[in-house]
């Protein structure tokens, strides 16, 4: 029953009005199987919560009535719950209230929505809401309004339309039903792409109680995950410092990486531990969404795609430093990405954001490229390369690495030290080799699941 | 610990991390000369010395100290001690 009981009916959905989507598949689950789990919050933890298709259906109702009579300019969804944003999207979709989600680093952005009513996990409107006649935009208002991550210059707010948003959405039907690991902040472009999904598709969104790698091992098993999106840093965790025989009993339909770049030694990995997942990399921008996937599980992508129109008429090119550019069809311009790419034989692999470069004494490092050579180490389970001002050399290049633990017999991390430093000097030009290394029972990551570089 | 000992310490935490021979440290070596120390040794020299004393004069001048010409481990410790309000002792 958890595959494709209504995978048919699901389908049609596609066909509804963008902003009715949402609110339209999870009633239609609710009315056939009322008690099919949509969300389950603190997975593999002590406070396990579940919610089913028709509770939130309830909900969805009952929002929905109070925005039809109070009729807000917008609203920001301040919600914690996955299931209360669910509710608060579904609604202001159905009533064609514009909704803006904002992650906690955005929270001051909420004064660029003047006016808007700020919903949190009571779903109820303020009183002060129901006041006055609709207001009426200059132009079009947006429908969804999402913030950006903040990894690259302060956090900013981008409109979106629900087609731009659930572009993604569409899945074959042997996708339908699943479960899928919410690891990602939900108020998040990444986070937001995987619970619409999942409940577009009368799936469950699963919510690990933590991001402890053994926790989120367990709850994968017990709520039965079979779709895993995240980071190639969360994905790295889970495989290198997760519990063994708990990571290999998942069973993995579906990998789904993106907001950073997965190098091969990962994917590699990934295979080996999950043989029948379908690993897919996907490359996209806050600013542009999604722009191409990978899916033949090989780092980068083909250097054949430069140049030539790719489906969906997506152009990429590529600036004389390595920087990519993407025209995601004709009558829209050029934008550069931030992100420098490098020929290895017929692919194009990602070195790294440009303002992730680090200049020691005029010279350029790319961070991953270290990070790269300190995982192949052996004793190295993770790390993390950074720049660390300096009077001298403008910048040094600084290491954080986790160890295996245990360590083999006979091995300390001082030998594992000067081992990853010996083995730096070597694949690495001098300026490059970090001349700072600590050790970390676990790498500091953005709410958004990537590694922070400064 | 004296200026002298953690940057003798830090010194030679260089020297090993780049896979030379640490040797033993006293006051009137040349940096370059004697220890084979470049920016970036140096650079690291300083990083490790804010994590044993505490202070990174470069980062921090102090009012009215312009920065001395770095030639010899006593050069140093002159600069540590003054930013850590240290009289500058006579080498042992």
């Amino acid at each position: 029953m958890t595959t494709t009981a209504n995978a048919a009916t699901i389908a049609h959905l596609a066909d509804a009005p963008a902003e009715d989507r949402l609110a339209a598949a999870i009633a239609l689950v609710a009315r056939q199987f009322p008690d099919r789990t949509a969300v389950v919050a603190g997975a593999g933890g002590d406070g396990r919560r579940a919610i089913d298709y028709a509770t939130l259906a309830a909900a969805i109702a009952r929002l929905e009535g109070e925005l039809a009579s109070a009729r807000p300019v917008g609203i920001v969804a301040r919600a914690k719950r996955v299931e209360s944003l669910a509710v608060i999207a579904a609604a202001c979709g159905r009533e064609h209230v514009p909704v803006a989600f904002l992650a906690e680093d955005a929270r001051d952005l909420v004064g660029e929505l003047r006016e808007w009513v700020v919903l949190d996990d009571s779903l109820t409107l303020p009183p002060t809401a129901a006041a006055g006649p609709r207001h009426e935009f200059a132009t079009v208002p947006p429908q969804v309004v999402v913030a950006t991550s903040g990894t690259s210059g302060p956090p900013k707010l981008v409109d979106h339309s629900w087609d731009s948003l659930l572009a993604a959405a569409r899945l074959a039907e042997q996708w339908h039903g699943r479960g899928w690991l919410l690891v990602y902040d939900a108020t998040r472009w990444a986070g937001l792409q995987v619970w619409l999904q999942a409940l577009l598709t009368a799936g469950r969104v699963v919510v690990p109680a933590s991001r402890d790698p053994d926790l989120v091992a367990n709850a994968c098993v017990q709520e039965e995950v079979s779709i895993l999106p995240a980071t190639p840093t969360l994905l790295r965790r889970l495989i290198t410092s997760g519990d063994r025989p708990l990571v290999s009993g998942m069973r993995l339909d579906r990998i789904t990486l993106g907001g950073e770049a997965a190098d091969a030694q990962l994917l590699a990995g990934a295979k080996t531990l999950f043989p029948q997942a379908k690993i897919t990399h996907v490359y996209a921008t806050t600013e542009l969404g999604e722009v191409f996937r990978v899916t033949d599980g090989e780092a980068g992508f083909p250097a054949e795609w430069i140049g030539r129109p790719l489906p969906g008429g997506v152009r990429l090119s590529m600036r004389r430093d390595g920087e990519l550019l993407v025209q995601l069809s004709r009558d829209t311009a050029e934008v550069a990405t931030g992100d420098l790419v490098e020929r290895r034989g017929d692919r194009l692999e990602f070195t790294g954001r440009r303002s992730d470069v680090i200049v020691v004494g005029g010279a350029k490092v790319y961070p991953k490229r270290v990070e790269e050579v300190l995982r192949a180490v052996p004793g190295v389970a993770d790390a993390r390369v950074y720049g660390l001002p300096s009077a001298i050399t403008g910048e040094l290049v600084a290491a954080q690495i986790v160890v295996h633990e245990p360590l083999p017999a006979g091995t300390t991390p001082d030998q594992v030290r000067s081992a990853a430093l010996a083995i730096c000097r070597e694949r690495l030009e001098p300026h490059a080799v970090p001349r700072l290394v600590d050790f970390v029972k676990q790498l500091v990551t953005t709410p958004a699941g990537k590694i922070p570089r400064r | 610990m004296t200026p002298l000992e953690a940057i003798a310490a830090a010194i030679r935490t260089v020297l090993r991390d780049t896979g030379r021979d640490a040797h033993d440290i006293s006051a009137g070596m040349l940096l370059a000369a004697d220890l084979g120390l470049d920016s970036l040794d140096l650079a690291q020299t300083i990083v490790l010395l804010e994590r044993s004393l505490g202070i990174d004069p470069f980062r921090e001048p102090a009012a009215g100290v312009t920065r001395p010409t770095l030639r010899t481990v006593s050069d140093l410790v002159a600069l540590y001690s003054s930013a850590l309000d240290l009289p500058p002792r006579s080498t042992p």
